[in-house]
């Protein structure tokens, strides 16, 4: 894992949030910027986890591999799946959706470290 | 007219996005502990699973929304709540009968008290919707 990138990964998201929070309050549906924005987020996820693929087959190895994979997996299902879902709702509900999945990633990411290396608490 | 709201649009949609994400937790949780080491804690684990079920199930049940679903959803709502009532009031009275936590294990305290919050935002919700349909049938017929 790339201790600044799951850093960032957690800012972008809780400014994705804060962004759809106030989409929300305007009662505004999601836009193609919202979209972007997840894109971007999801990106930098893909990056995560991809290094810690790679990290994961030398020997730096997560102390539960198994945990660690399906946690990663997860995360990176989660702005796909909420985008989705968000879409498919053309009022303000939409961005509710994105902004409780932004406001989950930085909590599953301090999820994710504490099984990459047990002694992060 | 417009057609009657389904329990899935809405604020609903928010709610089927947060099922969701407890179904996965729970059951994803539940598989590790049974897979890894189920002879510490079998009831916790067990409990654990049949809370990803009834997530599981909610989840669809909102997600659908028609008639039967609308029932299911009550149902596995109900369920839940006093599931989480009842796990919660043990794990609090008898501590030692849960060695590993649950997701209703202190009321849901190690999820910041969602799992006891969500049931009764989904019955609300759910007799929220069924007011509304009510309403519109009425408004057709007359």
């Amino acid at each position: 894992m790339v201790e600044g990138l799951t850093t960032t990964i957690q800012l972008a998201s809780l400014a994705m949030a804060a962004w759809c929070l106030v989409s929300v309050l305007r009662n505004q549906p999601m836009v193609v910027p919202h979209l972007v924005g997840i894109g971007l987020l999801w990106l930098l996820l893909l990056g995560q986890g991809v290094v810690s693929a790679v990290q994961a087959t030398n020997d730096t190895r997560p102390a539960e591999t198994a945990v660690f994979v399906s946690y990663l997996a997860t995360v990176i299902l989660i702005p796909p799946a909420c985008a989705v879902w968000g879409l498919a709702e053309r009022s303000r509900w939409g961005p509710a959706v994105i902004a409780f999945a932004c406001l989950i990633l930085p909590v599953m990411m301090v999820r994710l470290e504490q099984t990459w290396d047990p002694t992060i608490v | 007219m417009s057609d009657p709201p389904a329990t899935r649009s809405g604020p609903g949609r928010v709610l089927v996005a947060v099922y969701a994400v407890f179904a996965l937790a729970a059951t994803a949780r539940a598989t590790v502990q049974i897979a890894t080491r189920f002879e510490e804690a079998p009831l916790a684990y067990l409990l654990s699973a049949l809370a990803g079920v009834v997530y599981i199930v909610a989840t669809v049940g909102l997600a659908r929304g028609d008639r039967a679903s609308y029932r299911v959803a009550v149902a596995s709502c109900t369920v839940e709540l006093v599931g989480v009532l009842l796990v919660g009031g043990l794990s609090v009275v008898d501590p030692a009968a849960f060695p590993d936590d649950t997701v209703w294990s202190r009321f849901g305290s190690g999820y910041l008290y969602v799992p006891l919050v969500l049931p009764v935002v989904g019955l609300l919700w759910l007799r929220h919707v069924a007011r509304i349909r009510s309403s519109h049938v009425t408004n057709e017929t007359s």
